[in-house]
């Protein structure tokens, strides 16, 4: 019934046609003007780029940013899941929904947040300053550690959901069964669970190296305009000089890295689990 | 082992919610700067904020934009999820992939595409840039939401429908509709709240008076140094708060999330 | 469900067309976004009531809002901008400003001589002087006599400088370079020396706003800032003093300029003139906003005291003209970059 038919092509045109001429074309042709400037093939704005020292170093630090945040959330992401998990499935329910609130509000409060509470007159400097383990008020803000910090309550929650999906697709009695043949926590662990929520884990680092490399409120508010990430740099770049040929290589570099990290993290995921997963 | 996971959580939403209550605090802070902890408590902020014109007008601006965008992404993406879903046609993952793709590409980029190959050489309102740049963002999550609930919807209802007479499109309307009904609401409340609190692509798409409320309240943040901004970003959070309750209480929401 | 896509979208649509007739009665600024309620209260609503428009005011610093001109070249949609005087100077070269008609200006005889025609070719009036100099936390240190003192070890990651590209940029390079003996027009020793603080400062501002807020917040002890910031950090709960030190001070000119191809020229130059007018100044000065650039505004002593205030104050700063900003820029950032790298 649902079978050959010209419905499908009609039902996704719109859809598609639109994706295509109001997001790709524009992209397209943003990324194309960074090696035809002037209407000639030439590589100019990306030597101008990599030659310039302190753009390398924007780099670094947006790959590091990304792997960083990516890997502190899996750690913290996984911990959180398994107690989501183990909580029974009512508590679950709520527990999931107490996930997904951070998520609606505002980046912009957000952040905010954390410029009062790493202030120097901020919470966490009052606190310690009060409990006397320390003389000084600590520099906290505008500093690579804030936008970390900022960066893993942002994307935190993306980590965990996929993750509680997958350990809920876990046939039931599966870890009751390995730890009854003997297998230790740890065993089960590495040999059991993390190959089974393999696909959960790309799914999730995947959606938050992105979100961690082109976030753009998280670095301009707690890093300042000493720790430039491609996205700052970006918006410093357009807004200040409006060199659309520099901009645009910033940008096609971003583009390049949300890419590859989707593209190589996939690989990981292997079609194995998905047979696995499927068994539902 | 449940002990661990308790502690785990406590600690987890600790971090993850605690930085609004300090929010909340300073917010209604009665003296000049921004303090906390507050040392006198008082509702002036939360006036002010609210009589303040500028974020008046980005307020408007930004739930205008929302339900426009919304409604357009869910016009293109719910046919385009029915498709994919129903017929499953050849090339389905290609174009899953190309509907998906906006969430690959930074606001950033979008917004800076658009404002130099369409709103400057066109002459285009920024408005109407502001409002395709939207729709676009907001597509994957209509289809994704939109297909989740589709997935759901047992085929053999809308068939006996097709075989009693009716035709295709009343099968859809009368049939499908009301079934996905939840996850239609759901759709819109989460498209509805990523446009509002969109930054990247809103950032280049200013213009003379036009200026979404997340960039008037980040270019605030730079000028001011008093709780407006605590004032301002509470009643945002208690907006979106109500709203997400709301939706969990009446469609459960994190179901589609 | 259609009945309410159709009413929304009716609303969208009658949003749309309320903003584009507001537009026939506007007309559209560009302008620093500090203290933009003094200027709403002393210039914005005495000249709506008196033009029956609406001003739409756009803001951002200097730097940012010459990209926004540059991009909207060809389609502008500002009349008139409140820019540095190096920032016109830059605008004018690039075709972005048309040339002033002052003789329909009532109130120009009205401006100090140097205001008159700051960049040339009268693409510019000038509108207010500020001094620039360090800001410091009297608590904290003894009064701050030399600009070497942002360079002392005690200050390390207490301060917070301009960067290059803001207004205060160059003016904060300059006295760098005059205060460890660079050569101008290159400033390479001024440039070397301000970006070496990078590790000690604890952000390169964007706009003096920001510095505001981060020595109310105590994040820094001591900054340069152009003095139509201090009235703001007097308001502030934490001791502050304004240096006087002894290789001087730099500052600057703000002035209007008139975009090219502005849609509501006539309004523009009208806010111009009242934007020199000696009433709109008086209010501006007596509100601690802006030096007066109109030489018949007379002030009570204290508000004296506090802005650059008649044409010997003026004289004493070390100014950098527009045209050696916009010959030597690019060098300047092209320099700045390489000394921000580690």
């Amino acid at each position: 019934m649902f079978g050959r038919s010209h419905a499908p092509a009609a039902l996704v045109a719109p859809a598609s046609l639109y994706v295509a001429a109001a997001f790709l074309l524009p992209v397209a042709i943003l990324i194309a003007g960074t090696i035809l400037p002037g209407g000639k093939l030439s590589a100019a704005g990306y030597v101008r780029f990599f030659a310039d020292p302190l753009s390398l170093e924007v780099v670094w630090r947006t790959v590091r940013i990304g792997i960083v945040v990516t890997i502190v959330c899996i750690v913290l992401g996984y911990a959180m899941a398994l107690a989501i998990v183990d909580a029974g499935t009512k508590a679950r329910g709520q527990l999931i929904g107490l996930t997904i609130l951070p998520l609606m509000i505002s980046p912009v409060a957000r952040t905010y947040a954390w410029v009062v509470i790493l202030g120097r007159v901020g919470l966490f400097n009052n606190l310690i300053v009060g409990l006397g383990l320390t003389q000084q008020p600590f520099r906290l803000l505008f500093s690579e550690g804030a936008v970390y910090v900022g960066l893993v309550q942002l994307f935190l929650p993306i980590m965990v959901l996929p993750l509680v999906s997958a350990l809920e697709n876990l046939p039931a009695d599966v870890v009751a069964a390995a730890r009854t043949l003997g297998a230790d926590w740890f065993t089960v662990f590495r040999r059991l669970l993390l190959p089974l929520t393999r696909e959960g884990l790309v799914i999730g680092g995947t959606l938050v190296f992105n979100g961690a490399v082109t976030a753009y409120v998280t670095p301009a508010v707690l890093g300042g305009t000493r720790n430039l990430s491609l996205a700052t740099l970006l918006y410093q770049q357009v807004a200040v000089t409006d060199d659309l040929l520099a901009a645009g290589v910033v940008a096609t570099i971003l583009i390049a890295m949300s890419v590859t990290a989707s593209v190589l993290l996939r690989r990981v995921s292997t079609s194995r689990d998905r047979a696995l997963t499927r068994a539902r | 082992m449940r002990a661990i996971g308790r502690i785990v959580l406590g600690v987890a939403f600790l971090f993850l919610i605690g930085p609004f209550a300090v929010i909340v605090a300073a917010a209604f802070h009665g003296g000049d700067t921004l303090t906390f902890p507050p040392n006198h408590l008082s509702m002036r902020w939360i006036m002010e904020v609210l009589a303040n014109r500028n974020f008046q007008t980005s307020f408007v601006l930004s739930i205008v934009l929302a339900i426009a965008a919304t409604l357009a992404a869910l016009a293109l993406g719910v046919p385009a999820a029915y498709a994919l879903v129903r017929y499953r046609p050849r090339g389905a993952g290609a174009i899953r992939g190309l509907l998906g793709s906006p969430v690959v590409v930074s606001g950033l980029v979008v917004g800076l595409a658009l404002l130099h190959y369409v709103v400057v050489p066109l002459d285009l309102p920024v408005t109407i840039a502001l409002f395709v740049a939207h729709t676009a963002i907001l597509l994957p999550y209509a289809v994704r939401v939109v297909s989740a609930s589709l997935v759901n919807l047992r085929v053999d209802i809308e068939e006996a429908a097709v075989l009693l007479g009716a035709s295709r499109l009343t099968a859809f309307r009368l049939i499908v509709l009301p079934n996905i009904r939840n996850g239609l609401l759901a759709a819109f409340v989460l498209g509805f709240i990523t446009s509002f609190n969109e930054v990247p692509a809103s950032l280049f798409l200013t213009g003379p008076g036009i200026r979404t409320l997340p960039i008037e309240m980040m270019l605030s943040m730079e000028l001011v140094y008093d709780p407006s901004i605590a004032a301002l970003s509470t009643l945002l959070t208690l907006g979106t708060l109500i709203m997400v309750l709301a939706s969990e209480r009446l469609l459960g929401l994190s179901r589609y999330v | 469900m259609f009945i309410r896509t159709l009413a929304i979208a009716a609303c969208i649509v009658a949003t749309i067309a309320a903003a584009a007739s507001a537009e026939d009665a506007t007309v559209v600024l560009s302008s620093y976004g500090i203290a933009q309620p003094q200027y709403g209260k002393d210039l914005y609503s005495p000249f709506e009531a008196q033009c029956g428009c609406k001003v739409v005011v756009d803001t951002g610093n200097s730097a940012a809002r010459l990209a926004k001109l540059e991009a909207y070249k060809d389609n502008p949609d500002t009349d008139v901008a409140a820019l540095s005087d190096a920032s016109a100077a830059q605008a004018a070269k690039e075709g972005l400003i048309e040339p002033i008609d002052v003789g329909a200006l009532s109130n120009f005889p009205k401006l100090y001589q140097i205001a008159q025609d700051p960049v040339g070719g009268h693409f510019a009036v000038g509108y207010t002087f500020y001094a620039t100099s360090i800001v410091y936390r009297t608590d904290k240190m003894p009064p701050v006599t030399s600009w070497q003192v942002l360079w002392s070890p005690t200050l390390n990651k207490r301060i917070a400088l301009p960067d290059i590209t803001t207004t205060q940029g160059v003016p904060v390079a300059y006295m760098a370079n005059l205060t460890f003996n660079g050569t101008m027009p290159d400033m390479k020793v001024g440039i070397a020396k301000v970006t070496a603080l990078k590790d000690s400062a604890v952000t390169y501002y964007p706009s003096s706003a920001v510095a505001t807020q981060l020595f109310q917040q105590d994040e820094i002890w001591a900054a340069p800032v152009g003095r139509f910031d201090w009235p703001n950090l007097k308001k502030l709960d934490v001791p502050l003093a304004w240096s006087m030190p002894q290789e001087g001070q730099s500052g600057g000119m703000n002035v209007l300029v008139l975009v090219k191809g502005a849609k509501h020229k006539a309004l523009a130059m009208k806010l111009i003139d009242a934007w020199l007018s000696t009433e709109v100044q008086t209010a501006l000065a007596s509100d601690l906003v802006d030096s007066p650039a109109n030489s018949e505004v007379k002030l009570a002593p204290a508000a004296a005291e506090i802005l650059v205030y008649g044409p010997e104050a003026v004289k004493s700063l070390h100014l950098v003209p527009p045209d050696v900003v916009l010959a030597n820029r690019a060098a300047w950032v092209a320099d700045w970059n390489a000394g921000m790298a580690h």
